[in-house]
C-alpha cells in the first residue's frame, strides 16, 4: 500500500474517532437508561424500562417536560418570525446604522449563556418579569433569533434579487409581493428555523434556570438532579431530551436540503 | 396634436453624488418599437426601470397617456418588464408564473387560466403549463417571460436586454419572433439593449444613450449613415472619424484638409465657414481598397496592420499615422485580387458623396 | 443611504421612504433586542456600581465592587486560569479537529461529507448538559471507561476532578463546530494551489503547512475563537467535570450570587468577562482577515 494511501486512511479514521468521541456520551447514555443498575457497570445488568417509569410517574419531571415543549414553541415561533422580519430587512434595506442593527441580530450567541442568564435575570427582576414561563420565553427569544435569522438570510441570498420587483411589476403590492413570492421561496428555512430554535430553546438550561424561578423546564430540572447525587433519572431524560431535540435538528437539516431549486441559476449568465 | 402614448420630459435621475440619467426627453408612440441603446452605465437602464416605477425620477416628468406617472408604485402601473435574467418564480410553474399578473389584479380563477393558457398556446408552450420552471431550456424560459408579462394585454411592453443570457443562434431566433410578436400585436415595445445589431434589426426607431443623455434618436438608418455626434459615430457601425479644417467651399461641396490629405464631402446644413474644425465619418463599408494609387475621389494611404473575418465579410485595419487605424469592411470575394498581407502598403479611397460631415457643437 | 440603489440596483430600491411594511419588518428585532438584550447589558455595567447593605440591594455609584474584587488574590488568579483554561481548550480542540476536518475536506466524496457534516450539526444543538453528565459516568473512578481498562489489567485513572476532565468536557461542547467551520475554510482552498504546491516539489506535510494552512487561515482562527469563546463561559464541565477545584470565572459568579448573594460583584465578574470576549474577537478577526488580505 503506498504511502499515500495510509495517510488517506489514517486520516479518516480520526475523523471516525472523532465522530466516535461526539456521539459516545449519546450512546451511553441511552444504554445505560435501559440499565436496571443505579450505576453504570460493565457488563451490563439486564434490561429495564424501570427509570422511564420513574420519570414518568415523580412529578417534577412531566411538568418540567410540559414547560419545555410549551417554552420551546412559543420562542420557535417569535424568534422565527423576528429572525425572519430581520432577515427580510437585511436583504430588502440599507440604512444608516445597519452594522449595528446586524450586532443587535447576531451578538447574543457569543456572549456565554450564564452571563445572558444572569443580566438577565437581574433586568427582569428590575421589572418584574421574572419567575415564570414568559420569562423563560422573553429571554430564550433573544438566544434564538439569531440562528433563526442566519438560516432564513441564507436562504434569501440564493434568491434571485429581482423576483420581489418582477411581482411588483406585475401588480403585486409589497404585502402582496411578500406573501406570493418571498415567503413561498424561503419556506424550507422558516420551517427549519421553526425546528432548530425549538431544539436550541428545548436544550437551553442556564437562562433558563436563572429567569425561570421556580418554573423549572426539563433541563434545568436535569442541572437539579447533577446537582444532586448520581441519578440513572437523568440518563432517561437524557434519552427523551436527546430524541426530540436530536429529531428537529435533523428535521431542521432535511428541510434546508430538500427543494435547493430555484435560486439565482434560474437564467445562466444574468448580469 | 395628441401626445404620445408616453412621455418622458426632462427626466433625471440621481444616486447620491451620481447622475445616471441626467435629462431625458423621449416620446414614445402608439405601436412602435423604439430601442434605447448605449453603453454600460449610460442610464439606460435606469430610464426603463423608471418607466417601470421601480425607481423615482429625481427631477423631471413621465407621463402616459397625458397622466403623470411619478409618484404611482409599481404595482400600480401597467408597465410589464421582460427582465435580463428573466425574473421567473421558481416556485411557481409555468401557468402560475403566466396566470401570476391577473391573480395580481383579481381576475377570476377560471378567466385567468383561459387566458394564460391562451398565451402559452401562442407561444407554443401549452404542453409545458404543469411544468417546473428548472425543466424549462433557455429559449422556452424567454417565452414564458414574454407570455407572463403580455397577460394582462399591456400598452407597453418593457425589454431590459432580454436576449443577452441567450447563445448566438438562439438570440437570432428569438429577435424575429420578437419582432413578429410586436407586429401581431401592435402593441408598443420599449427594448434595451447594448447590442447595436440586435437593436438595428428589431426597432423601428433607435434611441442612442450615453452619459445619461440622449445622444440621438431616429429610424437605425439615419442613425447609421447620419449620426448626430462624435460619440454616435463612433458607436454606431464601424466608422472612420477624420478631423480637419474647412479650406474651401464651393459648388455644394466642402474641402477638408486633414492629416492624412484634403477631402471633398457635401456640404453640410448649416454650412461651415472657412478655417471651421470639422469631422468627417467615413462607414467602413463605403471604403474601397487598392493597393495602387490613382482612385478617384477621397484617397489616403496607410500600412495594413490586421485582417479579421466574420462571415463572408472582412475588416482591413490600415494604420495611417497620427495613431489613427482606418477600417475598411468587404465582402470576401471583392479582395480576391488583391494581396492584402499584413505590411502591405494599401490606399483606401471613398467617393465624396460618401463622407458625412458631423455637425458641429 | 442614498447610494443603495447605486450599489445593489436590482433589489430593494422602491425603498426610497420608510414606509409601513419597512418598519413592520424592521423594527421587530430592534425593539425586541433592545428591550431584552442591550437594556440588560447596560443595566450590568450599572449594576457593578451598586452596593449591597443589609442584604439589600442599592442603587449607588461606587467602585467599591471593582476595588473589592481587583484587590482579591483569587479573583485574579481565577482570571488567568479562566483565560488559561479557554486557551488550552481552544488549542486542544483545534488540533484534535484539523484532521478530521482536513479527512472531511480533501479526503471524502461528496456523499462522505454531507453525512459528515449531518453528523456534526446534528449532537452540536443537543443537550450539552446531559452529553456532559453522560461523561461523569464514563470517566467517573469506577466508571466505564475504568472498567474497560480493568479487563486489561489497567488504571484506574482518576480524570474526573482533573483538569483532563474539564478538557474533556471542553471538547465535547466545541469539537462538531470547530471541525465544521474548519472544513468550510479548508473546502475553500483552491485545489490548484496544493497540486501547484506539490508539482514545485512542496513534500506533504509541507504542504499543508507552507501552504493548507495559510490559505484556510481566517477560518481556522475562527474557529478557534468560538472555541475559546464557548470554554472561556462555560459552566457546566469545570463544575461537573472538573469538580469546580479550581473554579474558573463562571463558578466564580455562581458562588458570589449563590452563596454571599452579591449581584454588583457577580456583575463585575460577569462584565470583565464580557470585555475580555470582545477584547479576544476583535484581536482574533484583526488576525484573522489581516493575514488573509497578504495572502490574496
Amino acid at each position: 500500500m503506498s504511502a499515500d494511501r495510509l495517510i488517506a486512511y489514517a486520516l479518516r479514521g480520526w475523523f471516525l474517532v472523532a465522530l466516535f468521541f461526539i456521539f459516545v456520551p449519546i450512546i451511553i447514555n441511552f444504554i445505560y437508561s435501559f440499565s436496571p443498575s443505579r450505576f453504570p457497570t460493565l457488563p451490563l445488568g439486564g434490561f429495564s424500562t424501570g427509570w422511564y417509569e420513574l420519570i414518568l410517574n415523580e412529578a417534577p419531571v412531566p411538568r418540567a417536560f410540559g414547560n419545555s415543549l410549551k417554552a420551546g414553541v412559543i420562542v420557535a415561533v417569535i424568534s422565527t418570525f423576528i429572525g425572519f422580519a430581520a432577515a427580510y430587512t437585511d436583504y430588502r434595506y440599507r440604512f444608516l446604522g445597519k452594522n449595528f442593527y446586524l450586532a443587535l441580530a447576531l451578538l447574543p450567541p457569543t456572549i456565554p449563556v450564564l452571563i445572558l442568564g444572569l443580566v438577565m435575570l437581574m433586568f427582569l427582576s428590575r421589572v418584574s418579569l421574572v419567575g415564570e414561563l414568559y420569562s423563560v420565553v422573553l429571554a430564550h427569544v433573544v438566544y434564538c433569533i439569531p440562528f433563526a435569522m442566519a438560516l432564513i438570510r441564507l436562504r434569501l441570498a440564493q434568491m434571485n434579487p429581482d423576483l420581489e420587483s418582477a411581482a411588483w411589476n406585475l401588480g403585486a403590492n409589497s404585502w402582496r409581493a411578500m406573501r406570493e413570492v418571498i415567503v413561498p421561496f424561503t419556506l424550507p428555512s422558516i420551517f427549519a428555523a421553526l425546528a432548530l430554535t425549538m431544539a436550541v430553546s428545548f436544550d437551553e438550561y442556564l437562562i433558563a434556570f436563572f429567569v425561570g424561578g421556580l418554573t423549572e423546564t426539563l433541563p434545568v430540572r436535569v442541572l437539579a438532579l447533577l446537582q444532586g447525587q448520581v441519578s440513572p433519572r437523568i440518563n432517561a431524560i437524557g434519552s427523551v431530551v436527546f430524541t426530540i431535540s436530536m429529531s428537529l435538528v435533523i428535521l431542521a437539516q432535511i428541510l434546508l436540503l430538500t427543494r435547493r431549486s430555484g435560486g439565482r441559476s434560474i437564467a445562466a449568465g444574468g448580469k | 396634436m395628441s401626445e404620445a402614448l408616453l412621455v418622458l420630459d426632462k427626466v433625471v435621475k440621481r444616486f447620491g453624488e451620481h447622475t445616471a440619467v441626467d435629462g431625458v426627453d423621449l416620446q414614445i408612440s402608439k405601436g412602435e418599437f423604439l430601442a434605447i441603446m448605449g453603453p454600460s452605465g449610460c442610464g439606460k437602464t435606469t430610464t426603463l426601470r423608471m418607466i417601470a416605477g421601480l425607481e423615482q425620477p429625481s427631477a423631471g416628468e413621465i407621463r402616459l397617456n397625458g397622466t403623470r406617472m411619478n409618484e404611482l408604485k409599481p404595482w400600480q402601473r401597467d408597465t410589464p418588464l421582460v427582465w435580463q435574467n428573466l425574473a421567473l418564480f421558481p416556485h411557481l410553474s409555468v401557468l402560475k408564473n403566466v396566470e401570476f399578473g391577473l391573480k395580481m389584479r383579481n381576475v377570476a380563477a377560471r378567466e385567468r387560466r383561459e387566458r394564460s393558457m391562451n398565451w402559452l398556446e401562442r407561444m407554443g408552450l401549452a404542453e409545458y403549463a404543469g411544468r417546473n420552471i428548472a425543466q424549462l431550456s433557455g429559449g422556452e424560459r424567454q417565452r414564458v417571460a414574454i407570455a407572463r408579462a403580455l397577460v394582462t394585454e399591456p400598452e407597453i411592453l418593457l425589454l431590459d436586454e432580454p436576449l443577452s443570457a441567450l447563445d448566438a443562434h438562439l438570440r437570432v431566433r428569438m429577435q424575429s419572433e420578437i419582432t413578429q410578436l410586436q407586429k401581431q400585436l401592435g402593441i408598443t415595445f420599449a427594448y434595451v439593449t447594448h447590442n447595436q445589431s440586435e437593436a438595428f434589426a428589431m426597432a423601428s426607431r433607435v434611441a442612442i444613450m450615453n452619459g445619461g443623455l440622449i445622444q440621438q434618436i431616429g429610424s437605425p438608418r439615419e442613425v447609421y449613415r447620419a449620426p448626430a455626434n462624435h460619440f454616435v459615430a463612433e458607436f454606431v457601425g464601424s466608422n472612420n472619424i477624420l478631423s480637419g479644417t474647412v479650406t474651401a467651399l464651393e459648388g455644394g461641396q466642402v474641402t477638408v484638409q486633414t492629416a492624412w490629405g484634403s477631402f471633398n464631402a457635401p456640404t453640410p446644413e448649416p454650412a461651415p465657414k472657412t478655417g471651421d474644425a470639422l469631422e468627417l465619418v467615413v462607414s467602413a463599408d463605403l471604403v474601397a481598397v487598392s493597393d495602387s494609387a490613382g482612385a478617384e475621389g477621397n484617397v489616403l494611404s496607410g500600412e495594413l496592420i490586421s485582417e479579421e473575418f466574420i462571415g463572408s465579410i472582412i475588416t482591413l485595419y490600415i494604420d495611417i499615422g497620427d495613431g489613427i487605424v482606418f477600417r475598411a469592411q468587404k465582402q470576401q470575394h471583392e479582395l480576391d485580387a488583391l494581396d492584402y498581407s499584413s505590411g502591405r502598403k494599401l490606399f483606401a479611397s471613398w467617393r465624396p458623396e460618401h463622407t458625412y460631415v458631423l455637425p458641429q457643437i | 443611504m442614498a447610494d443603495k440603489a447605486l450599489t445593489q440596483p436590482t433589489a430593494g430600491t422602491a425603498a426610497r421612504n420608510v414606509d409601513g411594511y419597512a418598519l413592520f419588518w424592521g423594527l421587530p428585532l430592534a425593539l425586541w433586542q433592545l428591550v431584552f438584550f442591550v437594556a440588560p447589558l447596560v443595566f450590568l455595567v450599572v449594576m457593578t456600581f451598586w452596593t449591597v447593605k443589609n442584604f439589600r440591594l442599592t442603587p449607588d455609584f461606587d467602585t467599591v465592587n471593582w476595588v473589592n474584587m481587583f484587590s482579591k488574590g483569587y479573583v485574579i488568579d481565577t482570571y488567568f486560569r479562566t483565560l488559561w483554561y479557554g486557551a488550552l481548550g481552544a488549542v486542544v480542540c483545534s488540533v484534535l479537529a484539523f484532521p478530521a476536518s482536513y479527512a472531511l475536506a480533501f479526503k471524502a466524496s461528496p456523499v462522505v461529507q454531507r453525512i459528515g457534516l449531518f453528523m456534526l450539526i446534528t449532537p452540536f444543538f443537543t443537550s450539552y448538559l446531559v452529553r456532559i453528565y453522560s461523561w461523569q459516568a464514563v470517566v467517573s473512578d469506577n466508571g466505564v471507561l475504568n472498567n474497560l481498562l480493568g479487563v486489561f489489567g489497567l488504571g484506574p485513572f482518576n480524570i474526573l476532578g482533573t483538569l483532563l476532565g474539564t478538557m474533556v468536557g471542553y471538547i465535547t461542547l466545541t469539537l462538531p463546530l470547530v471541525i465544521l467551520l474548519q472544513f468550510f475554510s479548508l473546502s475553500g482552498v483552491d485545489r490548484n494551489y496544493i497540486e501547484a504546491a506539490q508539482n514545485l516539489g512542496c513534500g506533504r506535510l509541507r504542504t499543508v503547512f507552507l501552504v493548507i494552512i495559510p490559505l484556510a487561515k481566517t477560518g481556522i482562527i475562527l474557529a478557534g475563537t468560538f472555541a475559546f469563546i464557548l470554554c472561556f463561559g462555560d459552566l457546566v464541565s469545570p463544575t461537573s467535570l472538573g469538580s469546580s477545584k479550581p473554579p474558573t470565572l463562571s463558578i466564580l459568579i455562581v458562588d458570589t450570587v449563590k452563596q454571599g448573594n452579591n449581584w454588583p460583584r457577580a456583575a463585575v465578574v460577569a462584565l470583565m468577562m464580557v470585555l475580555t470576549l470582545i477584547v479576544v474577537a476583535f484581536t482574533a478577526i484583526f488576525f484573522a482577515y489581516r493575514v488573509k488580505k497578504e495572502k490574496t
